[in-house]
C-alpha cells in the first residue's frame, strides 16, 4: 500500500513540476495545497521565533533603573501583540491548510471511487489520502522553514519601523523550531485530510461511472455540530465581553471574529448558494445560476477562506477603530481644562521660582510654579514613573511594569471627573489608575527604579477607562523629588473666569510645551489612531495576505475539475466568450455571498463592541474605516475575478471535444 | 422465462429485485430475475434503453446490492457480502470495463493497468504488465496517458487493466458504445478471443452487432429477464430486439 501512496504521490508531483505533459490540473490542486502549507508554517514560525526573540530581549547595558523598566514595560507590549500575531497565525494556518486539503479530496471523488471499483479497499483509501497528506505537509514545512525566515525578516523590520521594538530587533533562529514547523505542516494537513478521508473513503465504487463526479452531501452532522460550537462560542464571547472591563471587554471582542466566522463557514454549503442565488445578474442560459444550485459545496469551499479574512480584516479594524474613536471620545469627556502643559519635573531647589517649596501638593516644582501663574484657577500635574507592582503570593505572585502617576488627589478628580474617588489617598497608599491591570483594594508590593516601596495598600481607585492610562495614582509624599527629578509631567490648566488666555499661555510657555486641550485631545487622538493602525498592519497585514492566497487557492482548486463540465457547455453551444462569462458571474455571486456572510461574522464582533464600550464609557461607539471595508470587497472581488478568468480562459482553451474523451 | 441454476455457473442470480425510491416513486429497475451465466461462455444483455440493464450488470458484479434475492459469484454468495468482502471480490475474482473507459488521467497505460495488482498488495513485474497491454495490442503505447490514446485504445487499457488480474467474470458495461465501428470492431475481437480462451464474460449492449459477437443473448424489457437466443446472427438479435421493443 505505501507503493500505491508513494507512487499516486509521484505521479501528482510528477504533474505538478510537469503540467505541460497533462494531469495539470491535479498538479495545480497539489500546488495550491503545497502553497497553503508553506505559508502557514512560514508565517507560525515567523511569528513564534519574534515572540521569544522579544520575550528574552535583555534592556540595553548601561541603561538607568527608570530606562529598564520602559525597556521591559515596552517589549511586555510587543510580546503581547506578537501573541496576537502568532494565534491568528496558528488559526490561519489551521483553517486554510486543513479547508484546503479537504477541498482537494472532496474535488477527487471521482478518482478514489475509480480506485475503489478496481480494488481499493476505504482503508487503502484512506491511507493512501493521509500518506499524501504527510507528505505533503512535510514538503510544506521543509519549503515553510526558509520562507519563515524571510517573513520573519520582514515582520521584524516592520515592527522596527512602527517602534514597537528596539532598533536593531531581529528574530532570532532556535534549532527546536524546527520540530515546531514540521510538527505544525504535518499535522494540520493530516488533521485537514482526516475528515475528508473518512468521508471520501466512504465513496461507492458506482460513483465512479457516474459523468460529473456526484456531490457529496450538503450538510453533515458533524459540519452542523462544528458550527453550532463556534456559535456558541462566538456568542459566549458577545455575552461576556461587555462585563470585561475595558482591556478584557476589547480583548474578547476582537476575538469574536474567529468563532463567529468558523460557525458561518460550517453553514456555507446551506448559506453560500441560498444568498448567491439572490445576487442580481442576468448571464447566457442561467447556467452560472444553476451551477450555483448545483455545486453548493465546491461554492462554500470556495467561499470559506474569504469570508475568515472578511470577517478578521473587517472585525478586528473595524473593532480597533471603534474601540479607539470611543477612547478619544471618552478622553475629551472626561478632561475638564483649558490648557495642557508638558513639562519635566524639576531636580529639588533647581528652576523653581522663589517662594515654591519642595513638599508642594503635587510634589513637583513646576506644579506650584503653574499654580501661582496669574489667571490660573486650578491645575493638575502629574508626574509619571515607570514602577514594577507585584501582586498575589505563592504561585499567583506577579509582578509587571507598570506606569505610576504622582497626583495631588484633588486637583486630579477634577481634572478628569473622578470626583471624590480619591479623597481617601494620602500618606502610605496608593490607588488603581484609569490604566487597570492593578487590584483596586487590598496591597500590592511596589518597587520605583531606584526604590522598594514595600507593601502598600490600595485605598482607593478610579474607574478603568477605554483609552487606558496609568495604572497607578500616588500621592505626593510617596515619592521623593530626587525620584521625579527629569521625569515628564503633564499639567492641566483650568483659568480664572476672565483671565487672559493668551498673557497665561505665555507664562506658561516658560515652564513647558503648551497647548489648548482641543489641541492636545485631536493629538492624543491622531497618536492613538496612528498607532492602532500600525497594530491592525502588523497583527492583520501578512494574515490577511495569506488568506487572501487561500482564496486565490480555493478558486483554483475549485475550478481544476470543471474542464469537462466547461467543455459540455461548448459542445451545446455556448461560445467560449459565454462559459468564462458564466464562471466569473458564478464567481461574482459566490464573492458577493462570501463577503455578506464576512460582514455577518464581522457584525458579531461589532455587537460586542456596542455593548463593551457603552458598558465602559456609557457611550456606544461604532466607527467603521469604511474605506478600509470597500478596499478589502473590492479587493476580493478583482481577485476573485482575476482568478477565474485566467482559469477558465485557460480551461477552456482546448478544443471542447478533447475534453469530452473519457478519463 | 426462468431457467433452472445449473452448478458451474460464472454468475448466478436467484429471484433477484432492485427498486429504486419509494412508495408512488418507487420504480422496480429489476424485477425478479433469475439467470445464470455459464462460466468460459460470453454473455450479452441486450434491452431497450431503461430496461434495467446496467443495474442487473451492477448487482451481478456486487456494485449494487439487490433489494431481494440472491447473487452468486461462482459459488460465492455475495447477496450480504461486507465492503470488505467486495473489496477482494473486485480485486481477485472480478474485472470490470465501462463505457467512459474509467483510466486514471494522471497514470500512464503500464500504471494504470498495475493498479488493480498493486491495490491488492503485489508487486506487479513490468513484463506481466506488458505482455497484458501486448495483448490488446498495445506494446507500443505503455507509457502513454489515457488523454494520448484515441477512444479505442483507452478501451483497450482497461480491458487490460481488467485483465491483468486474472478475473473469473469480466463485466462489460457497453464497452463499445463510445467507440467508432472500426475501434468498437478491434475490442470485440479482442472480447471475442477472451471469450475463445475460456473467459467468462457478462456484457450490456445495446448494439445488436456487439450482441450477435457473444455466444448468447439475453433480452430484459421492464426489469425482466424476457428471452434468450444462441448463437444468432445480428440480424436475427435485431429482430429479436425490435420485437421487444414494440
Amino acid at each position: 500500500m505505501r507503493g500505491l501512496s508513494r507512487a499516486g504521490l509521484a505521479e501528482r508531483f510528477g504533474s505538478a513540476f510537469r503540467p505541460s505533459l497533462g494531469g495539470g490540473w491535479g498538479g495545480r490542486m497539489v500546488a495550491g495545497a503545497l502553497l497553503s502549507a508553506t505559508l502557514g508554517v512560514a508565517l507560525v514560525q515567523s511569528s513564534l521565533l519574534l515572540l521569544i526573540t522579544a520575550a528574552l530581549l535583555d534592556p540595553p547595558a548601561g541603561a538607568s533603573a527608570a530606562e529598564r523598566l520602559e525597556f521591559t514595560d515596552g517589549t511586555t507590549a510587543a510580546v503581547s501583540m506578537l501573541g496576537v500575531v502568532l494565534g491568528g497565525a496558528v488559526f490561519l494556518a489551521g483553517f486554510i491548510i486543513s479547508s484546503t486539503f479537504a477541498f482537494t479530496v472532496d474535488q477527487r471523488r471521482r478518482d478514489l471511487a475509480l480506485l475503489r471499483l478496481v480494488g481499493g479497499s476505504r482503508g487503502q483509501l484512506r491511507r493512501l489520502l493521509l500518506g499524501e497528506a504527510l507528505l505533503l505537509g512535510t514538503l510544506g514545512a521543509a519549503l515553510g522553514v526558509p520562507s519563515g525566515l524571510a517573513v520573519m525578516s520582514f515582520q521584524a523590520w516592520l515592527m522596527r519601523e512602527f517602534a514597537f521594538v528596539p532598533p536593531g530587533f531581529e528574530g532570532r533562529w532556535r534549532m527546536w523550531i524546527l520540530g515546531v514547523s514540521f510538527g505544525t505542516g504535518i499535522l494540520l494537513a493530516v488533521a485537514g485530510v482526516l475528515v475528508a478521508a473518512r468521508r471520501a473513503a466512504r465513496v461507492r465504487p458506482l460513483e465512479a461511472l457516474r459523468e460529473t463526479g456526484a456531490a457529496a452531501k450538503v450538510m453533515t452532522w458533524s459540519r452542523a455540530l462544528i458550527g453550532l460550537v463556534f456559535l456558541g462560542g462566538a456568542l459566549a464571547l458577545v455575552i461576556v465581553a461587555p462585563a470585561g472591563g475595558p482591556a478584557g471587554g476589547m480583548a474578547m471582542a476582537m476575538n469574536v471574529p474567529i468563532p463567529a466566522a468558523v460557525a458561518v463557514v460550517a453553514f456555507a454549503p446551506l448559506l453560500v448558494p441560498l444568498i448567491a442565488r439572490l445576487v442580481p445578474f442576468t448571464g447566457p442560459a442561467g447556467l452560472a445560476r444553476a451551477n450555483l444550485r448545483d455545486a453548493r459545496r465546491r461554492s462554500a469551499s470556495v467561499a470559506a477562506p474569504l469570508i475568515v479574512l472578511v470577517a478578521l480584516v473587517v472585525g478586528n479594524t473595524g473593532a480597533g477603530a471603534s474601540f479607539t474613536a470611543s477612547g478619544v471620545r471618552e478622553l475629551a469627556a472626561q478632561t475638564h481644562a483649558d490648557l495642557v502643559v508638558e513639562s519635566t519635573a524639576a531636580a529639588p531647589g533647581g528652576t523653581a521660582p522663589s517662594g515654591t517649596d519642595a513638599a508642594s501638593p503635587s510634589g513637583t516644582a513646576g506644579a506650584a510654579s503653574i499654580a501661582q501663574v496669574p489667571g490660573v484657577a486650578s491645575v493638575s500635574t502629574e508626574t509619571r514613573l515607570p514602577a514594577e507592582v507585584t501582586t498575589g503570593s505563592g504561585e499567583d505572585r506577579e509582578t509587571e511594569v507598570v506606569s505610576l502617576l504622582v497626583i495631588d488627589p484633588a486637583a486630579y478628580g477634577k481634572a478628569h471627573g473622578t470626583g471624590d474617588a480619591l479623597a481617601s489617598l494620602s500618606g502610605r497608599a496608593v490607588a488603581a489608575g484609569p490604566g487597570g491591570d492593578v487590584p483596586t483594594k487590598g496591597t500590592v508590593e511596589l518597587r520605583l527604579p531606584t526604590r522598594d516601596l514595600g507593601r502598600i495598600p490600595v485605598t482607593a481607585s478610579v474607574p478603568a477607562t477605554m483609552s487606558g492610562g496609568a495604572n497607578l495614582l500616588v500621592p505626593p509624599g510617596l515619592v521623593t523629588p530626587q525620584e521625579l527629578a527629569g521625569a515628564p509631567a503633564r499639567s492641566f490648566v483650568t483659568l480664572s473666569p476672565g483671565a487672559d488666555a493668551a498673557a497665561v499661555r505665555a507664562t506658561l510657555a516658560k515652564i513647558g510645551t503648551v497647548s489648548t486641550v482641543a489641541d492636545w485631545l485631536r493629538a492624543d487622538a491622531e497618536a492613538a489612531n496612528s498607532t492602532n493602525q500600525k497594530i491592525m498592519l502588523i497583527v492583520l497585514g501578512l494574515g490577511g495576505l495569506y488568506a487572501l492566497i487561500g482564496v486565490i487557492n480555493s478558486v483554483v482548486i475549485g475550478a481544476a475539475t470543471r474542464r469537462r463540465e466547461f467543455a459540455e457547455a461548448r459542445v451545446t453551444g455556448m461560445t467560449r466568450a459565454q462559459v468564462v462569462r458564466s464562471a466569473l458571474l458564478e464567481s461574482y455571486a459566490v464573492t458577493t455571498a462570501a463577503l455578506l456572510l464576512g460582514a455577518v461574522a464581522a457584525g458579531a464582533t461589532f455587537i460586542a463592541v456596542l455593548a463593551t464600550t457603552k458598558s465602559v464609557t456609557g457611550t456606544a461607539t461604532l466607527d467603521l474605516p469604511w474605506p478600509q471595508i470597500a478596499g478589502v470587497a473590492l479587493i476580493a472581488l478583482a481577485v476573485t475575478g482575476a482568478t477565474t478568468l485566467i482559469t477558465s480562459l485557460s480551461a477552456t482553451r482546448p478544443q471542447p471535444v478533447t475534453q469530452l474523451r473519457s478519463s | 422465462m426462468t431457467t433452472m441454476t445449473m452448478t458451474g455457473a460464472a454468475v448466478t442470480l436467484q429471484d433477484i429485485t432492485r427498486v429504486y425510491g419509494r412508495g408512488q416513486a418507487a420504480v422496480r429497475a429489476v424485477d425478479g430475475v433469475t439467470l445464470d451465466f455459464p462460466r468460459g461462455s460470453w454473455t450479452a444483455v441486450m434491452g431497450p434503453s431503461g430496461s434495467g440493464k446496467s443495474t442487473l450488470l451492477h448487482c451481478a458484479a456486487g456494485l449494487e446490492r439487490v433489494d431481494s434475492g440472491r447473487v452468486l459469484i461462482g459459488d460465492t454468495d455475495i447477496t450480504a457480502a461486507g465492503d470488505s468482502q467486495l473489496t477482494a471480490l473486485r480485486r481477485t475474482r472480478i474485472g470490470f470495463v465501462f463505457q467512459s473507459f474509467n483510466l486514471i488521467g494522471s497514470l500512464t497505460a503500464e500504471q494504470n493497468v498495475a493498479l488493480p495488482l498493486r491495490l491488492a498488495g503485489q508487486r506487479p513485474s513490468r513484463a506481466d504488465v506488458r505482455a497484458t497491454l501486448a495483448a490488446v495490442g498495445l506494446a507500443d503505447r505503455v507509457r502513454h496517458r489515457p488523454r494520448e490514446l484515441s477512444g479505442g485504445q483507452q478501451q483497450r487499457v482497461a480491458i487490460a487493466r481488467a485483465m491483468v488480474t486474472r478475473p473469473e467474470v469480466l463485466f462489460a458495461d457497453e464497452p463499445t458504445g463510445a467507440l467508432d465501428s472500426s475501434a468498437a470492431r478491434t475490442v470485440l475481437d479482442l472480447m471475442r478471443a477472451m471469450a475463445d480462451a475460456g473467459q467468462s464474460i457478462v456484457m450490456v449492449t445495446h448494439d445488436p452487432g456487439a450482441a450477435a459477437r457473444a455466444d448468447s443473448v439475453v433480452f430484459l424489457r421492464d426489469g425482466r429477464a424476457v428471452d434468450r437466443l444462441t448463437g444468432a446472427s445480428t440480424h436475427a438479435v435485431a429482430d429479436r430486439l425490435a420485437a421487444w421493443e414494440r
